[in-house]
C-alpha cells in the first residue's frame, strides 16, 4: 500500500515536473528582454525574386531574396517595425529562408541611413523543446536514474565549463595535466553518481583507468614510430591553441566516456549474472564478461566513429562539390576523425578483459572471502 | 605506413585476440561502416534526396553493426528490431526539429575553413543536416539494444525457465545501470570532440546568449540529445522485444 502511494507520488511528480517544463519551453518566446542583442519578430514575408545560379563547378542552385517585416521586441527600438531585404540560397549552407513567426537578432546601425540587417535565427526555443523532450523520455521512463543520468551531465559539464577557463587562464600551457585529471575526476564523478559508492563503482572506475590509459600509451607509441604520417593537424577545426595537445585531449576525452560506458555494462551484467545465480564460479564470470564484451565491443566503437564521422558530413560534401578527389575530401576532412575512432577501439578493446578479470576476482560473495 | 593504417592494424589485431572470431567480424562492420558513411555522402553529393539515403544506409549501418558483432542469435535478431523501431520513432523527431531550428551548414566561425569555396553546390543542407543527425543517433540505438539484448540472453542462457515478468524487471535494472553512462559516452563524444570550439567561444567571451543560439552549438547539443532519446527509448522496447521473443522461443520448446 505504501509503495503503491509512493509510486502514484513519484509519476504525478514527474508530470508535474514535464509540464512545468513545456510552459518554461513556451516562455522562452517571451524572453527578449534578458538579451543584450536586439530581438525581433517576423511578421509578414513577401518573396521577391529568384534567379538561377551556376558555378565554376557546374552545380546548380537559385538565389532568392525575400522581403521580411519584423517587429522589434526589446530594448529602445522596441515595438518599431522594420522591412529588411534577406537573400539566401536554396543550399542555405551560411543563409537561410525566414517564415513568419521566427524570432530573429538584428542589428540596427545608429546612422539612419545604413540598412537594419538580421543577424541570425533566435534558436533557444526549438533547443529548449528538444530538450524538454529528451528530459520528459528520461524522466518518464527512468525515474529517479535518470534524474541520476542527467545530474551527472549537468556536473560534468559544469566541471567541462571550469577546466576551460582554467586552460584559458594559463594560455593552455598545461593542457595535458588539466585535462588529464580532468579525466580521473569525470570518471569516479560520473561512476559513483551513476552506481553509488561501492565495490561495483570502485571495479567499473579501476577499468576505466586501465582500459583509457592503456590506449593512450599504445597510440602514443604508434605516433612515435609512424611519426604521425597522415595526422593532419591543420586541418583540425576552430583551433585558438597548440592544436597537438588539444587533438590528444579531445582523442581523450572522447574515448574516457565510451570506455566507462562498456566497463559498467560488462560489470553490472556480471554483477545481476550473480544475483540471478549467486553460486557461479569466479572463471566462470571472466569467461561471462568476455562474451559479454564481445558483443558490446563493436557496436560502442561504431558509436563514437559515428560521432565523429557524422560532424564531418557537411564539410566532406562541400568538398567534394567543389571538385576535389576523395582522396583530398577524406585527408582534410576524416582523417583526424579516423584517429580519433581507433584511439577509442584500441582503448574500448582493451577495457574488456581488464573489466572481466576485475570482476571476477573482486566479486562479493563466498569465493572471494578468504577462509 | 601511415599512422592511420598502424593504428588499424592494432585494432584488428586486438580485437581478433580478444574478440576471436566476433572481434574479427567486428573489425570488419567497421570498415563496412566507414564505406557505407562515405557512400552516403558521396550518393547525396551526386543529388540523391538525403532522406532516403539516410534512411537505406541507416537500415544496412544498424544491421552490419549489429550482427557482425553479435555472435548470439537471439540478441542480435532482437536488438535489430528493436534499432529499427527506434529510428523510425527518431526520424519522425528529427525531420520536423531540424527544419524548424535550422541550424544546417556552416556559422561564421567555420569562416576560414570556407575560404574559396563555392557554397552554391544545390544541395539542401537542411537535409544534410538530417543526415547528419540520424547517422549519428545510429551507433548509440545499436550499442544500447546489444547490451541489453546481450545481458538478457546472458540471463535467459543461464537460467531458461526465467518468467517473462522477471526478465522485464532485469532489462530495465540493466538499461537503468547502463543508461547513465551511456549518456555520457555521448557526452564526452560529442563534447570532447569540440573542446577546440568550447575554447574559442570563451577566449572569445561569447556571451551565453549568443552561445545557446550559436549554430554550431545548437547542431551539436540537438545531436547529443538526439541520441540520447535513441538510448532511452531503446531501454524499454528492447525489452519488450526480446519478451516477446523469448515467450515465443518458451512457446515452441512446450510443443
Amino acid at each position: 500500500m505504501k509503495q503503491r502511494i509512493k509510486q502514484r507520488g513519484g509519476l504525478w511528480l514527474t508530470i508535474i515536473i514535464v509540464v512545468v517544463g513545456l510552459i518554461g519551453v513556451g516562455l522562452t518566446r517571451f524572453n527578449a528582454g534578458f538579451y543584450r542583442q536586439t530581438v525581433a519578430q517576423v511578421t509578414h514575408v513577401t518573396a521577391s525574386s529568384r534567379t538561377k545560379t551556376t558555378d565554376e563547378f557546374e552545380n546548380k542552385d537559385v538565389d532568392a531574396v525575400q522581403t521580411v517585416t519584423v517587429r522589434i521586441l526589446n530594448h529602445k527600438h522596441q515595438g518599431q517595425t522594420y522591412r529588411i531585404k534577406n537573400s539566401y540560397t536554396q543550399s542555405g549552407a551560411m543563409d537561410q529562408a525566414y517564415r513568419r513567426g521566427d524570432q530573429v537578432f538584428v542589428r540596427i546601425p545608429a546612422n539612419r541611413h545604413s540598412a537594419v540587417t538580421i543577424q541570425g535565427l533566435k534558436r533557444d526555443t526549438a533547443l529548449a523543446f528538444v530538450v524538454w523532450i529528451a528530459f520528459a523520455l528520461l524522466l518518464l521512463i527512468m525515474r529517479f536514474s535518470g534524474f541520476m543520468a542527467f545530474l551527472s551531465v549537468a556536473l560534468n559539464a559544469a566541471l567541462f565549463y571550469a577546466a576551460i577557463q582554467i586552460d584559458l587562464a594559463t594560455n593552455g600551457g598545461h593542457v595535458y595535466t588539466l585535462f588529464g585529471i580532468l579525466a580521473v575526476i569525470f570518471a569516479a564523478l560520473t561512476l559513483w553518481l551513476v552506481l553509488g559508492w561501492g565495490r561495483q563503482m570502485w571495479v567499473t572506475f579501476g577499468a576505466t583507468l586501465a582500459g583509457t590509459g592503456l590506449a593512450v600509451v599504445i597510440s602514443l607509441t604508434v605516433f612515435a614510430v609512424t611519426h604521425e604520417r597522415g595526422v593532419t593537424y591543420e586541418s583540425m577545426q576552430y583551433v585558438t591553441q597548440v592544436p597537438r595537445p588539444l587533438f590528444l585531449v579531445e582523442t581523450i576525452l572522447g574515448s574516457l566516456g565510451a570506455v566507462m560506458d562498456e566497463s559498467t555494462d560488462i560489470v553490472a551484467s556480471l554483477f545481476q549474472l550473480k544475483t540471478e545465480r549467486p553460486d557461479i564460479e569466479p572463471n566462470q564470470i571472466f569467461k561471462s564478461g568476455l562474451q559479454i564484451g564481445h558483443s558490446i565491443m563493436g557496436p560502442l566503437i561504431n558509436v563514437l566513429f559515428l560521432i565523429f564521422m557524422a560532424d564531418t558530413f557537411a564539410m566532406t560534401l562541400l568538398y567534394l562539390r567543389n571538385g576535389n578527389n576523395w582522396g583530398y575530401t577524406f585527408t582534410m576532412n576524416m582523417s583526424l576523425g579516423m584517429v580519433q575512432s581507433l584511439i577509442s577501439g584500441i582503448g574500448i578493446v582493451l577495457a574488456i578483459p581488464v573489466a572481466s578479470w576485475l570482476a571476477s576476482r573482486l566479486m562479493p560473495g563466498e569465493e572471494v572471502k578468504p577462509s | 605506413m601511415s599512422t592511420i593504417t598502424v593504428l588499424g592494424l592494432v585494432l584488428f589485431i586486438l580485437m581478433t585476440i580478444i574478440g576471436g572470431k566476433t572481434g574479427a567480424t567486428a573489425f570488419l562492420s567497421l570498415i563496412f561502416n566507414f564505406g557505407l558513411l562515405f557512400l552516403a555522402v558521396v550518393l547525396i553529393s551526386w543529388g540523391f534526396p538525403a532522406m532516403g539515403v539516410s534512411l537505406v544506409i541507416g537500415t544496412i549501418i544498424l544491421a552490419f553493426t549489429i550482427f557482425f558483432g553479435e555472435d548470439n542469435e537471439l540478441a542480435a535478431k532482437t536488438a535489430y528490431i528493436a534499432a529499427l523501431i527506434v529510428m523510425v520513432v527518431l526520424i519522425l523527431i528529427i525531420f520536423p526539429v531540424e527544419h524548424w531550428i535550422m541550424a544546417q551548414g556552416f556559422s561564421l566561425e567555420d569562416s576560414e575553413d570556407l575560404e574559396g569555396m563555392s557554397l552554391t553546390i544545390g544541395v539542401s543542407f537542411v537535409g544534410v543536416a538530417v543526415t547528419e543527425a540520424i547517422l549519428s543517433t545510429l551507433g548509440a540505438i545499436a550499442e544500447a539494444s546489444i547490451a541489453i539484448a546481450a545481458g538478457l540472453s546472458e540471463i535467459i542462457e543461464q537460467h531458461p525457465q526465467v518468467t517473462t515478468k522477471r526478465l522485464y524487471i532485469d532489462g530495465i535494472s540493466v538499461g537503468k545501470q547502463i543508461i547513465g553512462t551511456t549518456f555520457n559516452t555521448l557526452f564526452f563524444g560529442f563534447f570532447g570532440g569540440f573542446l577546440a570550439l568550447f575554447i574559442w567561444f570563451s577566449g572569445l567571451h561569447y556571451s551565453f546568449g549568443s552561445v545557446i543560439n550559436n549554430k554550431i552549438f545548437v547542431a551539436e547539443v540537438i545531436m547529443v540529445l538526439f541520441s540520447l532519446m535513441g538510448v532511452i527509448l531503446t531501454v524499454p522496447v528492447t525489452t519488450w522485444v526480446m519478451t516477446v521473443e523469448h515467450r515465443r522461443n518458451q512457446g515452441k520448446l512446450k510443443d
